[in-house]
């Protein structure tokens, strides 16, 4: 069992005591409850806890001596109601003051104490001593104070009692104490302010205000969710698709890597027996061309050569075989990260592998737009570098350009189905 | 303990309360004791201390009860003197009398000053009560207890003091003290006034102490008071038999009681008795007799002559006379001794009987005077110088 008496009460039970010439006593107001404490550790099954609290919050001291009892110690009810009024029911204990007397109960406390007991129907009543002692020469008092509960066991009846907050409060916190406020006029005063402040449920009204704006918030942050959701489902689906399409492509390659194989046995065949019919190797081109086509991934960064195909350099460094120059205006440009042309590799655009089906755009009108004005400015200049080496061999071989561009191109390559055919290829 | 003398206390009590303490203090005598008064220590205050003194309304009172001393608080308040006090019961703390059993206290009257003293008398009844109670803890004390109690001699003035059981064996300790009914108005009242203090009442108390549970471990003390004390003969009157193992107090009390009531006797009848043989001797020897003991009859102091030798007899009767012998001394008037001294021969042992009346006695001591003499007087010559 523990109990607590608020600093405050406590004090005014001191100078009520104090301030008296002789014994006195009076009666302790507050709330008893009991804690349970559950505890759960790691090598036990939970085990509970009870825990008796005696609040004490207020008192109600007696004018006089002998004011609810006569001199045998019988308690008159009706005197006992009329000091204690509508606050009987508050009642947990009685105190009593006397001074250079021994911290023991007396015969008419325990006679009285058994009596309110049974009176007050609480059979847990405490009753605090307080016994003031002086020295002989008045120098040092010292205002000693045991609770006790009588009704308990002979050895088990001294309480301790804590005032809260009374003591080394630099170490401690700052206890907040659980008393109500009987107070009547801080009562009134709340009751006649108190709309400014809380609504009509007794919550202050700043909480309100700002639960609403949490809620508010996590609305937008619902719909947002909903948003995000959806794209991400659209990209994924186009991901899925850009899988699809290079996969295709990668069959493809090899397909055609398979042929120039073959073909590429077959002319060296040839080769040997016709060795300048350029023609067969023009004719040849167009296939080339297009295997160049085929074999050039539209990459940004990284280029990815399928293993099986033979190493066609993009720019014909060693003589190689007609196809490559071609080959090498009609590749792609090696993308790189932020180039100006291009809106920054944002939303999944940027894979080295999975480049999506917008560069492919871009790359194909590119070359769209390279095979035209190809034609028409056989001498096109730009300025970009990355053009430089395309442009130089623009020169060599405008012929097989329009080779290239007469023949069809693989539609396959541009997602848009159409199969250009630049003006004026003939 | 600072123990106040009766006067001290009283000057420090507060006026209102000075009354009931003095009745206490002066007159208080509770309890089988009674030749230890009540005494006060430890007067406090319940007043502030700026309050001018005398204001003390509060203190101890020491009680004798059953061979203990009783140290109760009594708790008044100067402010309001007409109130009824209040009891801390010291150590026991599980004594709680009854208030409709304490009259005193349910119809106090402050205007009467032995209203506090008449209180603590109904307190210690109760008190007694109490204890008896506690004595159901072993049967056998249970048993003493109810046979003296049946007993009209005894039951009325008991007190029982059923103590703490010891800590260490667990054992149960009881203290009977009991008055003994033994008639003491019969002694003569010169044994009686040597005591400078007033002696108050005449007790004999037997106190008997059983150290354990099944008494086997008793023992018994006999309390009398000072003045009968001196009357039976010093501390010698004290001794009293051994407590017989596997007795009980109902034998035991009434043994005591006889072996004091004897020596009572004895001593009632010595007195008696002294006084027929000094009457004896006043009458046989007349003018002889130069003084005597006329209130205890202790001593006869005769002057004889034999063929004109003088010498003095000093008779001294013992206090068990006449089952004592008295002592003669003989005493020449001529003759001195080496040191200054008359000369003097003592002779106790002589034709005595206890038997024998006053005038018997007297006459044989004229008769052994006149055989012993010549042989006195021969040797107060050959020993003494004039």
């Amino acid at each position: 069992m523990a109990a607590s008496i608020s600093g405050y009460t406590f004090s005014s039970v001191c100078y009520h005591s104090a301030n008296s010439n002789s014994d006195h006593e009076g009666f302790l107001l507050g709330e008893v409850r009991q804690e349970e404490t559950l505890s759960i550790s790691d090598s036990q099954i939970s085990s509970s806890e009870f825990l008796h609290i005696v609040e004490v919050h207020n008192h109600e001291p007696c004018a006089q001596l002998f004011s609810f009892y006569d001199y045998a110690g019988k308690v008159n009810e009706e005197n006992l109601n009329r000091i204690l009024k509508d606050r009987r029911k508050n009642v947990i204990g009685w105190y009593r003051f006397r001074r250079n007397t021994q911290q023991q109960m007396s015969f008419r406390e325990q006679v009285i104490h058994k009596q309110l007991t049974n009176i007050l129907g609480i059979p847990d009543l405490v009753f605090l001593l307080f016994s003031f002692i002086s020295t002989a020469n008045s120098s040092t008092h010292a205002l000693e104070y045991v609770l006790f509960r009588p009704n308990r066991s002979r050895y088990n009846q001294r309480i301790s009692l804590s005032i809260p907050n009374l003591g080394n409060t630099s170490q401690q916190e700052y206890k907040v104490s659980s008393v109500p406020n009987t107070s009547k006029n801080y009562a009134s005063v709340i009751k006649e302010h108190g709309a400014e402040f809380f609504d009509k449920d007794g919550v202050i009204k700043d909480i309100r205000a700002i639960f609403q704006v949490y809620s508010a918030l996590q609305d937008k942050v619902q719909a947002v969710c909903a948003e995000v959701d959806q794209s991400e489902r659209v990209k994924e689906k186009i991901q899925e698709e850009v899988k699809k399409l290079k996969e295709e492509i990668s069959l493809r390659k090899r397909i055609t890597a398979a042929e120039e194989r073959r073909h590429q046995e077959s002319l060296n065949t040839e080769n040997h027996s016709l060795q300048d019919d350029s023609a067969l190797s023009d004719s040849s081109s167009p296939p080339s061309l297009t295997r160049v086509l085929l074999q050039s991934p539209p990459l940004e960064v990284s280029l990815d050569w399928p293993p099986n195909s033979t190493a066609l350099p993009l720019y014909p460094a060693a003589p190689a075989p007609p196809p490559a120059p071609p080959s090498a205006i009609l590749l792609p440009r090696p993308q790189a990260v932020g180039s100006p042309g291009h809106p920054s590799p944002g939303l999944g655009l940027g894979n080295g592998d999975g480049s999506s089906s917008d560069s492919l755009n871009r790359q194909a009108i590119g070359q769209e737009d390279q095979l035209e004005e190809e034609e028409e400015e056989e001498d096109e200049d730009e300025d970009s570098s990355e053009y430089e080496n395309l442009v130089s061999e623009r020169l060599q071989s405008p012929s097989l350009t329009d080779t290239a561009v007469s023949l069809g191109r693989p539609a396959a390559l541009w997602p848009d189905g159409d199969t250009h055919s630049s003006g004026g290829s003939s | 303990m600072n123990s106040l003398s009766p006067e001290v206390a009283l000057s420090r009590i507060s006026p209102e309360l000075r009354p009931l303490l003095c009745s206490v203090v002066r007159n208080g005598r509770v309890g089988l004791d009674s030749t230890n008064c009540l005494r006060i220590t430890d007067l406090k205050t319940g007043c502030t201390s700026l309050t001018p003194g005398p204001c003390c309304d509060r203190f101890k009172l020491h009680i004798p009860y059953a061979g203990e001393t009783l140290k109760w608080d009594i708790i008044f308040n100067a402010r309001d003197p007409e109130l009824p006090p209040d009891f801390i019961f010291g150590e026991d703390a599980e004594f709680l009398p009854e208030p409709s059993e304490l009259p005193h206290l349910v119809a106090w009257d402050a205007g009467d000053p032995d209203c506090l003293l008449q209180l603590v008398k109904e307190l210690l009844q109760q008190y007694h009560q109490y204890q008896c109670q506690r004595l159901r803890d072993s049967s056998r004390l249970l048993f003493e207890y109810d046979s003296l109690l049946e007993d009209p001699n005894y039951g009325r003035s008991m007190e029982i003091y059923a103590g703490r059981k010891n800590s260490w064996t667990g054992e149960f300790s009881a203290r009977f003290l009991l008055k003994l009914p033994v008639d003491f108005s019969n002694i003569p009242i010169y044994l009686l006034k040597d005591t400078a203090l007033d002696p108050g009442e005449d007790v004999a108390l037997l106190s008997v102490s059983f150290e354990d549970a099944e008494a086997t471990q008793v023992f018994p003390k006999l309390f009398l008071s000072p003045s009968i004390e001196h009357a039976l003969g010093g501390p010698s009157a004290l001794h009293i038999p051994a407590f017989p193992s596997g007795g009980c107090l109902i034998d035991y009390v009434p043994q005591v009681c006889q072996l004091l009531t004897n020596k009572v006797q004895y001593v009632i009848q010595g007195y008696h008795k002294r006084r027929e043989y000094i009457a004896a001797f006043l009458s046989h020897f007349g003018m002889g007799v130069v003084e005597y003991d006329a209130v205890g009859f202790t001593k006869l102091t005769l002057l004889l002559m034999w063929k004109d030798f003088c010498f003095l007899v000093h008779v001294d009767l013992p206090l068990y006379f006449p089952r004592d012998q008295p002592t003669l001394t003989f005493q020449s008037i001529y003759h001195f001794t080496s040191s200054g001294q008359l000369y003097s021969q003592v002779q106790k042992s002589y034709p005595y009987s206890p038997r024998w009346d006053g005038n018997e006695m007297a006459k044989r001591a004229k008769a052994y005077f006149k055989s012993f003499i010549p042989q006195f007087q021969e040797g107060a010559f050959a020993n003494g110088k004039l």
